[in-house]
């Protein structure tokens, strides 16, 4: 077959059409795991990808260009009451090119939930195991690496060593590294192992056509089952509707938009939503932020951004847990954390160089709470609600004085609380304080860089939207296959996991002919 | 949960009615205060513009631009500054805002030019903080209090809305490379143009 290729929005006439054996929306982890795996089967595959094409030569490592051209809504997705910034990639290769590299297999503890909570079947540690095997050889995830340490996870590592808290050194998808520490930004070097630069390679090399610049708005279906695609063609610039494209499947339908746009494209579709179960139960590891400031330099805005790991709180029994990993410190980006306005504000990100940045991921999804949901209105606009319960303010308040306790024993001279009127932590006395403050929306920084859920695979279909090998209950050649079907969060970074399960989900469509 | 008593310390707030609070209660849900913000016709009349555009418009009106920049000048780089630090104007902090809510949805950049529109309100900003003038005719002082009294406001929607206007602003000053030697950073580092690419 000859190869296909990465067709841009200006070259898509107005009003065409094709047709192909599987239309897959998304070129991340998902789509185009999910694309290759049906390319080397024989299948004639179109993906659909709404965000830009572009290469290392693109990625210039200004905030001021990667946030809105790599991110969802350039850069200003958030919850509707702007409560919880949500940092979600969209460009060819989706989240891969913005991810921070970080890789873990689905924990077991998380499937068993799913087995015994979820109704989820069949899908265990060792099933999964080839097809993990099989990912992190493609995208070279590599063991853990000391040399990947900068200052800004050092001090992670140092100071949940001290507290018995067992760091971890993250496994990385990376070849030839040089840990620049813009993996945010997109890798100049293609060194990070990107969608684009692997499995999206491997479609395009067996024949899938990629149609860049296109944002799917319509599943069509028929008697039960998807029979087409419809995209507006965007212009780059304004990222505005310039035509439509149409992109009929003989065979099926695969979505891996992520876990916030595919539900919210099938809500818009009315396509599969009987039983309301679509677009509920959103997890995002509502990431609670805490800086540091040490009397040296850490320069967090290079370096390798995430190298450690620390699980120790992941399981709280029936509290909500958390585990703590660093996020990189750029100029904009911490400015957006850091609370307040004037002086008091610049005050603090002129000691931009000086800051150590710990985050506490909080493991929803695992206890009684529901997360988020994801509505669309008429005007086609996307709506997540993420209410913060008693449980998750508990989590975080909890994680803010183990956090400020890390960062204390790893000797920091202060610490500081994203709290709209920040705390300073000098001792284990002032930790304390924290239980105090005010905790809710607008009331305290928050990120999400991990979104799960809102079309839950499980094989009871009065509580799922797809079965456990990603297909769709009600439309029988329809598939998701990205972080949209866990029915809980994971507990760790998830873009691993949403490969390997599309890799899993891909071959038995494959198989199923 | 009920909202912490976190008090707006601006002054005038103290003696807001408790008309007024159910006004503004009643206002907040599904974002109401938004959609009256639109029926608001006469709120630009007395609007102060400042500098002009740099560029042609591509989502806001001149009221709304000036609007804008008013606060944003407030959010950034703060008075005490000294003279190293840009104005928010000198690096087109509304201009760059102007261009990105250009290309968000259309139904985000109509709410956003409809808050802008309250913010200008001297109506809210009695209300609010005591300051019954348009922000952009308000002392740096008043308009100072009325950011205050959004941020720590009992009403969701008015957090809500500070942290729109605070975020914009901030992401426009501080991703601009002028700032970055002033907060210690050295900038991106030089990367050899490799030949090849992929795909």
């Amino acid at each position: 077959m000859t190869a296909g290729r990465i067709v841009a929005g200006t070259e898509i006439p107005d009003l065409s059409s094709i047709e192909v054996d599987f239309v897959v929306v998304g070129s991340g982890a998902g789509g185009a795991t999910a694309a290759a795996v049906l390319t080397a089967a024989g299948a004639r595959v179109a993906v659909l990808e709404e965000g830009g094409h572009y290469t290392r030569r693109d990625f210039n490592l200004q905030e001021s260009w990667a946030y809105p051209a790599l991110y969802q809504e350039h850069g200003n997705r958030a919850t509707d009451d702007l409560s919880i910034m949500i940092l979600q990639g969209r460009s060819v290769g989706g989240g891969t090119t913005v991810n921070w590299t970080s890789s873990f297999r689905t924990p077991e503890r998380t499937l068993a939930l799913w087995a015994a909570r979820h109704a989820v079947r069949g899908l265990d540690a060792p099933t999964l195991a080839p097809h993990f095997e099989a990912v992190e050889k493609r995208i070279d995830v590599g063991h853990g690496d000391p040399d990947d340490v900068n200052n800004n996870n050092r001090k992670l590592r140092e100071g949940a060593a001290k507290l018995g808290w067992q760091p971890e050194l993250i496994h990385r998808s990376v070849k030839g590294c040089a840990r620049l520490g813009y993996c945010g930004m997109g890798c100049p070097l293609d060194a990070k192992r990107s969608s684009r630069t692997t499995y999206l390679a491997d479609a395009v090399a067996g024949g899938a056509q990629v149609y860049a610049d296109c944002r799917a708005t319509l599943v069509e279906t028929d008697r039960g089952r998807a029979r087409a695609v419809v995209a507006e063609v965007l212009d780059r610039a304004s990222d505005r509707p310039r035509g439509r494209f149409v992109a009929y499947a003989r065979r099926g339908v695969v979505l891996a938009g992520g876990a916030i746009n595919t539900p919210a494209l099938l809500l818009r579709s009315k396509a599969g939503t009987d039983g309301g179960r679509v677009g509920r139960r959103t997890f995002l590891h509502p990431t609670v932020p805490l800086i540091a400031f040490y009397d040296q330099p850490i320069e967090a805005f290079y370096g390798a951004p995430q190298s450690v790991a620390v699980h120790h709180f992941a399981d709280r029994g029936e509290r909500v847990g958390y585990f703590f990993e660093t996020a990189p410190i750029h100029p904009m980006l911490a400015a957006l954390a850091f609370p307040g306005f004037g002086d008091s504000h610049r005050k603090v990100v002129e000691r931009l160089p000086y800051a150590q940045a710990t985050i506490a991921l909080l493991v929803d999804g695992h206890h009684d709470d529901d997360g988020g949901t994801v509505a669309t209105g008429g005007d086609g606009r996307i709506k997540l609600s993420y209410p913060l319960t008693p449980a998750l303010r508990e989590a975080a308040v909890s994680a803010l004085g183990d956090m400020a306790r890390l960062q204390l024993a790893a000797g920091a001279r202060e610490v500081m609380t994203l709290h709209e009127t920040p705390l300073s932590i000098r001792t284990e006395a002032d930790i304390a304080a924290i239980a105090a403050a005010p905790f809710g929306p607008n009331r305290h920084t928050l990120f999400s860089a991990h979104q799960m859920g809102g079309a839950a695979m499980g094989e009871d279909p009065a509580r799922s939207v797809v079965d456990s090998r990603g297909r769709h209950h009600q439309l029988e050649n329809l598939w998701i296959a990205d972080g949209s079907v866990f029915p809980t969060s994971l507990g760790v970074n998830p873009q691993l996991s949403v490969y390997a399960h599309a890799h899993l989900f891909a071959t038995e469509i494959a198989k199923a002919g | 949960m009920p909202a912490p008593a976190e008090s707006a310390p601006a002054k005038g707030s103290e003696g807001a009615s408790i008309d007024r609070r159910r006004f503004l209660k009643r206002g907040l849900f599904g974002g109401a205060l938004l959609v009256c913000a639109g029926s608001l016709p006469f709120v630009f009349r007395t609007t102060r513009r400042g500098v002009a555009p740099r560029a042609p418009l591509r989502l806001l009106s001149a009221d709304e631009y000036a609007v804008f920049a008013a606060v944003a000048a407030r959010i950034v780089p703060g008075d005490g500054a000294d003279a190293s630090w840009p104005r928010a104007e000198a690096l087109d902090c509304a201009g760059k805002v102007d261009a990105l809510m250009a290309t968000v949805h259309p139904a985000v950049g109509r709410d956003f030019r409809r808050l802008l529109r309250l913010m200008e309100s001297g109506f809210l900003g009695a209300l609010t903080a005591g300051s019954p003038r348009p922000f952009t005719r308000a002392s740096a002082a008043e308009q100072d209090a009325r950011l205050e009294a959004w941020r720590r406001s009992r009403f969701a929607l008015l957090r809500s809305g500070y942290q729109a206007v605070k975020r914009l602003a901030d992401a426009a000053y501080y991703s601009s490379p002028e700032i970055y030697a002033l907060v210690g950073y050295p900038g991106p580092p030089l990367v050899p143009q490799l030949p090849g690419g992929t795909p």
